[in-house]
């Protein structure tokens, strides 16, 4: 297997001296092509930190991150913005899709910012569609449609530039149970028909069970992994809940 | 605690919104500057009738004043709704936090106090400083020179100025006071994620009336431009009509007209980020349509006031040369003689029209003009048996000062003769050689430019005219030899013929041109001619007097009243329309800074999130202008035109004065819009990286 994603002692630290939170300490792991791993972990555990490193949004303190073999820590300005808009996808938890833009258009955005052919932004707008079920949706606007449609034109925004690595934070956040259902079997389907590589952050037990491997932060830290191997989701679910009351959860410091 | 709130706010809003600000301060300064214009003649040597030029045009910059601070009001009032749209959320805070309503009033009302106050107080002390360079460029348009330096003050315009802003402040603060105690909480916390429902959706709806605008402004265009700008009548007001409702239409479709084409051609569509560029205009042009057309029509008075009002002027002292020739123009002519006591006395009945001799009458008075000259001579002009103007003039070429061409009007109105010693008089005053005419010649005398080359085909081309059934030959050449002072005229067209055919002729206007002796005091001069010219027991006949020096006078005081006036409403116009614009950007820039935030997520360059930005911005501020810009174009071309019977405008000077104008002011708005507005899209943690 090819490995995608190489995280490599990072911290990132806040405040200033002699006032210093670690919000991820000491982090390493690897991700493989076609993955799809979650990362776990209460409010203040470090998750959102480690996310804004890994797409790039926020500096890490020290440490590497390496995807597909580059060291993104090193990268100047304005090669972020290119490693951005040609290596990553973002689903992020509000949608934040532009209500200007019909879906079709949200989709194409990604395109056209990473300067696609015109002619080969269609066909791969429909085909990703397609695969996310809202071929039917495209030629309306965000306040014509639903949260769980407007999470999966996120899904295809994100996915459509074909990124080495899709990064999803909360992407169930803010939607009812039954779209949550829908949307994550979407992102299953991605993972297994495109091999789309997804990193997804969630604190819902639920949401983490469609994950192939799950990284428990706490304080930071890495404090367990799972993985699902041949574990039916059910049974994927309950060794969730294990580690979430081996760990504590929110209330651990209160009991 | 609150006040501490109210301040902290007003630093926040002012740094926000500068832009705003600076506007408000340079209305105020504005409106001192020109309300102060009557205190600044301590500083001039003027004469007599200047000081009434000045007086009079600060008594009009009085009456635009109330104008202008109607405009500036609703500027305020508009800005100031955006600024409380703005706030809702923080607003709902408040609220949240318990704090009773006539708290927050209490707050806001500190808060627009707060601000009035610092743009008064900015605003009048620069104003006060400025109008001191101003006086500079008053005595340069009257001619005149700076006695010595004052420092003027004008306690009248400073009190002015506080109160009309004071009363603008006031009604902010009760709109306010409306608007705090209509908050709905829930609305406050949701106020963010309010969607603006599209109006048009289709985007063929849009086509269909983007040409509907465009059809209703080139029938606007043509029907003014048949019908001229200074003839109000049906036609005047259809054109106006069809030109606001074409503006509207044209704002409302033209973005989904855009969207239109550019989605036509895909290539230009999904480059880059012209789809979302697009989109943005598209989205807020629905609710921004008409305060666009709006602005679209300031720009279009701004530059018609700037352009044409300075040229107006202009054509109005040009020439003045030319108009006046001689320092004196007595006319007399039968009629009514006012006397002093407001009564009239018919001397002289249309029958006698030969006793109107002025130099006789003069004699017969006891006005010796030897006193002031040495030059003077009588010409007398007859209108008897002479042929129409129709005999040379064509339609095409038809004076319009003589109203419309028609086939009885080119017949029935009728040339002017001079007798040619009386001509040759003149040519004798003027230092000019005199003319001869064979017995059976004539010739054509016009001083107005614009009919000169039709006269000069006419007689070049051997046009024989018949008076008292003997044939005449035209001489060659066109005469042009102003033979009267005028103020409003030239010369449109008189034939001078030989003196053997006035024997017995009535003569209808009598003017008696005079050149003051050098070193005699043309003030004193004119006074005592001028009464001399109303007094009935001199003249039995109607007397009309024109000096030169005071038609010059009157000539630069209205071009001072028309300078003046132009740059007052226009620099007004401008900056209201250009704030108006500028805000709106600001405000939509701080509700696009997730949008653009996003973007930059998606890995779009900095560079391409700011030409966006760039191009969403210049979209704005140019749409209205080259509107504008095609409005005045034709507006422009139809003042020339009817001033063409004045004489002709140096429009291109103007023009590039206004441009630049344009350029500095607008164009100063605009990058500051960009540059507020790229810093309000600017998202930290980005930058928190690489520092």
């Amino acid at each position: 297997m090819e490995q995608i994603l190489k995280v490599e002692h990072l911290e990132k630290y806040y405040g200033t001296r002699g006032n210093v939170t670690k919000a991820v300490d000491d982090i390493g792991f690897e991700v493989q092509k076609g993955e799809f791993v979650g990362i776990m972990g209460a409010s203040g555990s470090g998750k959102t930190t480690l996310l804004n490193c890994l797409s790039t949004i926020d500096a890490a303190t020290a440490g590497h991150i390496l995807l597909e073999g580059t060291d993104i820590t090193r990268l100047k300005a304005k090669q972020l913005s290119k490693f951005r808009r040609t290596k990553l996808g973002f689903i992020f938890q509000d949608f934040n899709l532009l209500d200007t833009l019909t879906a079709y258009e949200n989709i194409a955005l990604a395109l056209t910012i990473t300067g696609t052919p015109a002619s080969e932004i269609d066909p791969r707008v429909k085909h990703v569609a397609e695969e996310l079920e809202i071929g039917d949706i495209l030629a309306k606007y965000p306040y014509e449609i639903s949260g769980g449609q407007k999470q999966r034109v996120a899904c295809a925004r994100a996915i459509v530039t074909k990124p080495a690595l899709v990064l999803a934070d909360e992407p169930t956040g803010a939607l009812d149970s039954k779209s949550s259902r829908m949307l994550l079997e979407s992102l299953e389907t991605l993972n297994d028909d495109l091999q789309a590589t997804i990193l997804m952050v969630t604190h819902d037990a639920f949401t983490a069970s469609y994950c192939r491997r799950i990284l428990f932060l706490r304080d930071g830290m890495i404090f367990d992994e799972i993985v699902r191997g041949q574990d039916t989701r059910k049974q994927f679910f309950s060794r969730i809940i294990e580690v979430q009351t081996l760990m504590g959860g929110d209330n651990s410091n209160v009991l | 605690m609150f006040s501490k709130l109210a301040l902290k706010n007003v630093t926040k809003s002012m740094k926000d919104y500068t832009v705003y600000f600076l506007t408000l301060m340079f209305g105020v300064c504005l409106f001192y500057m020109f309300n102060s214009l009557d205190s600044q003649a301590a500083m001039l040597q003027i004469s007599q009738s200047q000081q009434e030029t000045l007086k009079s045009l600060s008594g009009i910059i009085g009456y635009v004043s109330i104008f202008v601070s109607v405009i500036l009001g609703f500027l305020v009032v508009y800005a100031n709704g955006f600024l409380m749209k703005r706030r809702k959320k923080e607003l709902g805070v408040y609220m949240t936090l318990g704090m009773p309503k006539g708290k927050i009033s209490f707050i806001i009302i500190l808060e627009t106090f707060l601000i009035g106050l610092f743009s008064l107080t900015a605003g009048l002390v620069a104003g006060i400083f400025l109008s001191q360079g101003m006086s500079v460029v008053t005595a340069k348009l009257f001619e005149s020179n700076l006695s010595k330096f004052v420092f003027t003050f004008s306690g009248g315009a400073f009190w002015k100025t506080l109160v009309y802003f004071g009363v603008m402040f006031l009604v902010v603060m009760v709109f306010n006071m409306m608007s705090v105690s209509r908050l709905k909480l829930i609305d406050l916390l949701s106020a963010g994620h309010k969607n603006e429902k599209l109006r048009i959706r289709r985007l063929w709806i849009s086509v269909i009336l983007f040409l509907l605008s465009v059809g209703c402004l080139a029938t606007s265009y043509y029907l003014i431009e048949k019908n001229g700008i200074f003839l109000i009548n049906n036609r005047f007001i259809a054109s106006l009509l069809l030109g606001i409702i074409g503006t509207l239409l044209f704002f409302l479709s033209l973005s989904g007209f855009l969207l239109r084409v550019v989605k036509s051609n895909r290539k230009l569509y999904f480059k880059g980020l012209n789809m979302f560029v697009l989109r943005q205009f598209n989205s807020k042009i629905n609710t921004t349509f008409v305060s666009v057309s709006v602005i679209c029509i300031m720009l279009l008075i701004t530059i018609g006031t700037l352009s044409t009002g300075l040229s107006v002027s202009q054509v109005l002292s040009k020439d003045l040369r030319t108009a006046c020739p001689y320092d004196v123009t007595m006319m007399g002519y039968p009629g009514h003689q006012e006397t002093e006591s407001g009564s009239t006395v018919t001397v002289v009945s249309p029958d006698d029209e030969k006793n109107i001799d002025i130099l006789a009458s003069l004699k017969k008075a006891g006005i010796d003009l030897s006193q002031y000259s040495d030059s003077y001579a009588q010409v007398k002009v007859y209108e008897d048996k002479t042929v129409p103007y129709g005999h040379f003039l064509t339609k095409d070429n038809w004076p319009q000062i003589m109203g419309e061409y028609s086939e009885e009007n080119a017949s029935s109105s009728r040339m002017y003769l001079i007798p040619l010693s009386d001509y040759n008089a003149l040519m004798k005053m003027q230092g000019k050689p005199s003319l001869a005419l064979a017995s059976d010649q004539y010739a054509v005398n016009c001083t107005y430019e614009n009919l000169i080359p039709a006269y000069q085909r006419a007689v070049q081309n051997g046009t024989a005219i018949t008076i008292d059934g003997k044939k005449l030959e035209p001489l060659k050449t066109v005469l042009s030899i102003g033979y009267f002072d005028s103020s409003s005229g030239s010369d449109i067209g008189t034939l001078i013929l030989p003196d053997s055919f006035f024997g017995t002729k009535k003569s209808a206007v009598t003017y008696l041109n005079l050149n003051y002796r050098p070193g005699t005091d043309a003030e004193t001069a004119d006074s005592s001619l001028k009464s001399a010219s109303i007094n009935s027991d001199v003249f039995p006949f109607a007397c009309s007097f024109v000096s030169k020096k005071a038609t010059y006078e009157r000539a630069n005081g209205s071009k001072t009243i028309a300078s003046y006036l132009a740059l007052y409403i226009g620099l007004v116009f401008l900056i209201a329309a250009a704030a108006v614009l500028a805000l709106q950007q600001l405000s939509e820039s701080s509700d696009n800074a997730e949008r653009y935030g996003l973007l930059r997520k998606l890995g779009a360059e900095e560079k391409t999130v700011n030409r966006a930005l760039f191009t969403q911005v210049g979209l704005y501020f140019l749409l209205p202008l080259s509107l504008a810009v095609i409005h005045s174009a034709v507006g422009i071309d139809t003042v020339n035109k009817a001033l063409v019977t004045v004489g002709k405008m140096d429009i291109l000077g103007n023009i590039i004065m206004t441009a630049s104008i344009f350029v500095v002011v607008y164009g100063a708005y605009f990058l500051a819009t960009y540059l507020g507005s790229k810093s309000m899209i600017r998202q930290k943690e980005i930058y928190r990286r690489r520092e």
